[in-house]
């Protein structure tokens, strides 16, 4: 820096330096430009100043602009993580707080266009899900057992509003109950299931087939975020201690706000 | 992009929507591309320094404080990305025994392109402060407030930075100038 500063102005130039600048830049006031123009016609030195950075100045904004390469864009969205909505978890009594963790599944792990991507998804204790978690999973199939098995529908959901739309069906496969969730949605939808103190553990989602599509599982709640049609499998397991399991809380967000708040009876 | 625009989408990428991601990354990364390229001098290293920037600009976004403009939040990350880059660059030339990394742009596949190289390698010859308040002005088209909240500066060190730096660039581009005359 030191050696560049050799331009400081006397101070009998700064003035009009100060308004050479501050025309060629565009943010002159109309008095300041009536002192500069009075000065240009009574100053060589201001004249030749103006005359040279009005050059200089041109040549810069004569510089053309470049394009990014074409890939760059695709490459910046394939690898941006985006947060889980704020607001599913501050209206949700079971998260007072924001969801502290997101899994985004990425194009990255896709197999192949038109392959299925299964994708299963299991919760460590209250730890949440890392990005590497969910990739080493990527097109594992889904576990076969009773959940392929069609079960016994405990309870059902009808959802038809203007920005979703869909139906949750609650079934009882032994050891497992299963949430089947078809929806269709126009923009970002959301699926938060509250399971904690139910008697019932997260044992897995099946079936999300887009890299867009996220879940997250903490403290008993999962969140799934999806957009457009989509069809999914959330499996829950009945706790070793469990004698009675209570009714599944379901809540539903389109564009990040709450839809409708639903319960699912457990019991037949 | 319109302020509150930019708002509206910032709000939605918050709430998890990667169509108003895409959306600013399609607005912004030409921008941030050419300050990146006028302050790195190098296309691949700008292409390197954008697709930081913009990782960064939403793996914070949670962070980012909405009484600033987003693009003025952008052009910060953006500016001191290149800069870091500008840093290890330095580092690493310093291993190469000195040698400056040649411009390669597609400047000089253009008729202008001996002016564009001269005023590229003026550019390249003023100290990393001179040089970014001249690419915010000139390629960026920002205004001195904008600049002065983009690097969070005094307007008037705005102002004195450009004046100096323009002058350096005039000494240079004229001494360029005697000297092809001479040859």
């Amino acid at each position: 820096m030191k050696n560049q500063n050799q331009n400081d102005p006397a101070p009998a130039d700064k003035r009009a330096q100060k308004l050479v600048n501050a025309s060629i830049d565009g943010e002159i006031t109309a008095t300041e430009q009536d002192e500069l123009d009075r000065l240009l016609v009574s100053s060589d030195s201001v004249r030749n100043l103006n005359a040279e950075l009005r050059a200089i100045t041109d040549i810069l904004n004569d510089l053309p602009q470049v394009e990014p390469p074409e890939h760059l864009q695709n490459s910046i969205e394939r690898q941006v993580r985006l947060p889980l909505p704020d607001n599913a978890g501050a209206t949700n009594p079971v998260f007072p707080g924001r969801w502290i963790s997101a899994i985004w599944l990425r194009t990255g792990v896709a197999l192949a266009a038109g392959v299925l991507l299964t994708v299963g998804v299991y919760e460590m204790g209250s730890e949440p899900i890392t990005a590497r978690d969910a990739s080493s999973l990527a097109g594992t199939m889904v576990k076969s057992g009773p959940a392929d098995q069609q079960g016994v529908l405990l309870d059902s959901i009808n959802l038809n509003t203007a920005n979703l739309n869909g139906l949750v069906e609650l079934r009882d496969k032994g050891d497992l109950f299963t949430l089947d969730v078809h929806l269709s949605s126009d923009g970002l939808s959301q699926v938060v299931v509250n399971f904690a103190g139910r008697g019932l553990e997260f044992d897995g989602v099946t079936s999300m087939q887009d890299p867009t599509e996220a879940v997250s599982v903490k403290d008993g709640s999962i969140n799934l975020a999806s957009r457009g049609e989509q069809h999914y499998t959330v499996r829950l397991k009945r706790t070793s201690e469990a004698l009675q399991v209570a009714p599944l809380g379901v809540d539903f967000y389109a564009n990040s706000e709450l839809i409708q708040r639903s319960e699912l009876t457990v019991s037949k | 992009m319109h302020k509150d625009k930019d708002a509206a989408l910032v709000n939605d990428v918050k709430n998890g929507d990667r169509r108003a991601m895409s959306k600013l990354v399609r607005h912004y990364q030409r921008p941030v591309f050419n300050a990146a390229y006028r302050i790195l001098g190098n296309m691949d290293d700008a292409a390197d320094a954008t697709q930081t920037v913009f990782l960064k600009v939403f793996e914070h976004i949670a962070d980012y404080d909405q009484n600033f403009k987003f693009f003025s939040w952008v052009y910060r990350i953006a500016v001191n990305e290149s800069l870091n880059q500008v840093k290890k660059r330095h580092k690493q030339e310093s291993l190469d025994d000195g040698q400056v990394s040649p411009w390669q742009g597609p400047a000089e596949a253009l008729d202008t392109k001996r002016i564009c190289k001269q005023v590229q390698d003026a550019l390249m010859l003023l100290n990393d402060e001179y040089r970014t308040v001249v690419v915010l002005k000139h390629i960026s088209g920002c205004s001195y407030q904008q600049i002065s909240e983009i690097l969070q500066l005094p307007e008037k060190t705005v102002k004195s930075r450009l004046y100096s730096a323009r002058q350096l660039m005039k000494k240079t581009l004229l001494s360029d100038a005697t000297s092809n005359g001479g040859n």
